[in-house]
């Protein structure tokens, strides 16, 4: 018998705050984090908004307990800031007394810091401080400074299935301890805003220039964002072990392909609608255990149509209550699935609804509509927290109580 | 973890000639530049000409060897696709940073960006041979393949059949530069087939593609069994040979019982300590390096573990591509594999003989 | 317009690497997404980028970049629209 997976410990950092409990506040004041950049060197400065961690690199690595050293990325720095709180949360205060995995994930690496000194790198003629960004472009750079400044030093990996990269990581980790393999993983993932995401988006013609409107008729694309998410992931018996505090089980997840084209899911949403449906499974819970859904809902034309759709098949007329996050914190790429991970774990354990900003009118495409008004003393007890990106990679989690 | 994990078929595109046919009938390919690049196949016998044009190079090496790999387990759709690359497409990355800067952001061609996308490879897999079920990507330099490995023995022992597993790199001159500036790069330029002649900092760089189709059940067709897979991060020199121990103990396997090691050397001086570790620990056991045939990159131990697999179901050593070897082992019963990425990433394989 | 049209066959063919098509193959009036030229969805942002690099014209909306690119012949006249005259 398989053992179960318990999630013990939360960090993170995003536009609209630096820890767990700020995130909580934001979402429960209707905070949306979106706004104008003030770090990226872009055209775009004031045309595309984004949801920007509002410190410096500077600053970030003075919080990271880690300033004067050379080589960390913003992207290491989130990530650092978010381990080290799902660290405390967790009561873990030297990883080395349990053999612990660390399972990352990460879009674009150190893109964020390379990409300024990129044509320097490239050119022969200069040589100066930029060199000590060379090995920072690539995704195992991030993971690996995460690692050593904390002291893991068992299974590293680094996961990149774009959107769903930090999903996936979670899934892995759980499949890790499922497994035998390990009895604590820490999973998640980090993502800095870079000049080279936020044009490639752009020249997908699928960037808002107003704040994005998840499942709105009139949505016209996403925003941006930035942040960082883990999760510590305990096996059952380690937990019964140390009496650890569980904040939420790990109850199912599903990985699924649309293999219908590169960048856009199937009309019908049958990846998405798979994934939920496997995952759910996978939970041994039915539809009807489902109180919400923490949608991917990044407000881009095909993917709202498609997960919509996919809520709709699964759950007939008895869809639960759904919201994206998006308008909160950005589309956070790697860390997306991570950061969404852990609200569907607030929304348990706070029993609350999140609202999905900017919402007025109903896609003609769907008979359903998100919820847009905070919910509080909601009774949930199972979240469906949806990640879907590029390449037809869906994952779908399923987050639910602990009932000790 | 029980089960076990079988190679089905396989398909390598590498700087041999290794897409084709018969290893004992190729010679080998020398490069007098410390840049060794792929000998690529026809692609328009496995890709549509209307998907062929969008497509980089790497994407096409990627899909490619992804494609012949399941054909030659005669599997059309696997029942997962999971990869490893460290540096994914680096032609759209470099190009699309280039066009970001030379058009100032503005009217920008999506297709790099798209390709640039690490589990751009693992999409069109998927697309090309519908396949709608587990799609993973790891990008953990010398831990890439070898995750991808991992988390397939894990959807074998989680019931799945027929994973398809497979790595992809590329090297630009643009990105050898940018790494010859840390010192990856021999400051001489030498002639792959020297090259553990040349004892000094640095290797020479390489690239490839290679892909398993992997099972629980073995067949006829079954080249050869994974038995093992370990993974260390920045291991102490104790803690490796430690390490290599347990794994043996733990594959049930004597160090007698060894019939070759294919070691991960590539003669840079400053990782050499860590091959060390092997010549004392299986001081008996005939050992052949393979850097010399594809180079150093990050998924370097996919070209291994196609190779070791190779000469176990053909119980051939193409000695032409092996001047250093003094005499054959008579039999292959059990291979290992020793990798090291830069002396991070460090990996043991155990490969059986069916 | 037949100038305009004929220079267009010819980026389009190298925009996006048509390698088996000539110019003439490409009718003015045939459709160039699905069943015409097999085009997708990231051929039509290409051939925008190619709107907006050559003849310096913005398409914000895919929606309304849709109807441009149905065909040579749409281009052409949405081309010659936008130009002073």
């Amino acid at each position: 018998m398989a053992e179960r997976v318990y999630i013990t410990g939360m960090g993170m950092i995003t536009a609209i705050g630096d820890d767990v409990a700020g995130n909580l506040q934001s979402l429960r004041s209707k905070q949306s984090g979106l706004g104008f950049t003030s770090h990226l060197d872009t055209i775009y400065k004031e045309k595309l908004p984004v949801a920007e961690v509002k410190y410096t690199t500077l600053q970030l690595s003075e919080i990271a307990g880690v300033a004067g050293i050379d080589g960390y990325t913003r992207t290491t720095l989130l990530g650092l800031i978010a381990m080290r709180e799902a660290l405390a949360q967790a009561g873990i205060t030297d990883v080395q007394q349990e053999p612990t995995a660390f399972i990352n994930a990460s879009t674009v690496g150190g893109m964020c810091d390379t990409e300024n000194v990129y044509f320097d790198i490239v050119n022969p003629d200069k040589t100066g401080d930029f060199l000590k960004f060379i090995d920072t472009l690539d995704c195992a750079d991030c993971t690996q400074r995460i690692a050593d400044t904390i002291g893991i030093t068992e299974h590293i990996a680094t996961i990149s299935t774009a959107c769903s990269s930090s999903a996936n990581a979670l899934m892995y980790g759980a499949r890790l301890i499922k497994a035998g393999l390990t009895r604590r993983v820490i999973c998640g993932g980090t993502e800095a805003l870079t000049r080279f995401t936020l044009n490639g988006f752009n020249s997908l013609k699928n960037i808002d220039k107003h704040p994005c409107r998840p499942f709105d008729n009139q949505r016209n694309g996403l925003n941006l964002g930035e942040g960082a998410a883990y999760m510590v992931l305990e096996s059952e018996s380690l937990v019964k072990e140390n009496n650890s505090v569980v904040l939420a089980e790990l109850s199912g997840y599903a990985n699924t392909n649309e293999a219908f084209h590169p960048t856009s899911p199937s009309p019908d949403g049958d990846g998405a609608y798979a994934a939920m449906k496997d995952a759910l499974a996978m939970s041994g819970r039915t539809i009807a255990d489902v109180q919400y859904v923490n949608v991917h809902g990044t407000a881009t034309l095909t993917n709202d149509v498609s997960e919509g759709k996919a809520l709709q098949r699964l759950f007939g007329e008895t869809v639960p209550k759904f919201s994206s996050t998006k308008p909160f914190t950005g589309h956070t790429l790697a860390a997306a699935g991570a950061i969404e991970a852990i609200y569907s774990v607030l929304a348990i354990r706070h029993q609350l609804v999140f609202p999905n900003l900017n919402f007025t009118e109903r896609m003609e495409e769907l008979y359903v509509a998100p919820e847009t008004q905070l919910l509080e003393g909601y009774p949930i007890q199972h979240v469906i927290s949806n990640s879907f990106g590029f390449g037809g990679n869906n994952a779908s989690l399923v987050i639910s109580n602990y009932e000790g | 973890m029980k089960g076990k994990c079988y190679i089905q078929g396989m398909a390598a595109i590498s700087p041999q000639q290794t897409f084709e046919g018969d290893l004992s009938a190729q010679p080998i390919v020398i490069s007098s530049s410390n840049m060794l690049s792929c000998v690529e196949p026809d692609y328009r016998a496995f890709i549509p000409g209307n998907s062929l044009r969008r497509m980089s190079r790497i994407l096409k090496m990627g899909l490619t060897a992804a494609l012949k790999a399941l054909q030659d387990s005669g599997i059309e759709t696997p029942g997962a696709i999971v990869t490893g690359t460290g540096k994914g497409s680096l032609q759209d990355t470099e190009r699309f940073i280039k066009e970001i800067r030379d058009y100032n952001e503005q009217a920008l061609n999506p297709t790099p960006f798209i390709q640039s996308t690490y589990n751009a490879v693992n999409g069109l897999i998927a697309l090309q041979q519908k396949c709608t079920q587990y799609n993973n990507t790891f990008v953990h330099r010398g831990f890439s393949f070898e995750n991808a490995l991992l988390d397939s023995m894990l959807l074998l022992h989680e019931g799945k059949t027929d994973v398809l597993a497979g790595a992809f790199e590329e090297i630009t001159t643009e990105h050898f530069y940018i790494k010859s500036r840390i010192g990856q790069w021999k400051s001489e330029n030498i002639s792959n087939d020297t090259l553990y002649q040349h004892f000094s900092p640095g290797t020479i760089s390489g690239e490839g593609a290679a892909f398993f189709l992997l099972s629980s059940t073995s067949t006829n067709k079954t080249y050869a069994e994974l038995a093992g897979l370990k993974m260390l991060y920045k291991p102490s020199l104790e803690k490796l040979d430690t390490a290599l121990q347990t794994f043996l103990k733990q594959q049930g396997v004597q160090p007698e019982e060894i019939d070759l090691v294919l070691t991960g050397r590539n003669a840079d001086i400053n990782y050499e300590r860590y091959y060390h570790v092997l010549d004392t620990r299986l001081g008996n056991i005939p050992q052949l390096p393979f850097k010399h045939l594809c180079g150093e990159y990050d998924t370097a131990g996919a070209f291994a573990l196609w190779l070791g697999a190779q000469l176990l179901k053909t119980q051939q050593l193409p000695v032409q591509w092996f001047p250093m070897l003094q005499s054959p082992p008579a039999k292959l019963r059990n291979l290992l594999i020793y990798n090291n990425f830069f002396g991070e990433q460090h990996v043991f394989m155990l490969l059986k003989a069916i | 317009m037949e100038e305009l049209k004929k220079k267009l066959k010819v980026q389009i063919i190298e925009a996006l690497n048509l390698q088996d098509t000539r110019p003439e193959d490409i009718l003015d009036n045939a459709p160039l997404f699905g069943e015409g030229l097999g085009l997708d969805s990231i051929d039509s942002l290409e051939l925008m980028v190619l709107l907006e690099r050559s003849y310096q014209i913005k398409v914000e909306d895919p929606r309304e970049g849709r109807k441009i690119l149905q065909s040579v012949q749409s281009m052409a006249e949405f081309i010659q629209s936008k130009q002073p005259a």
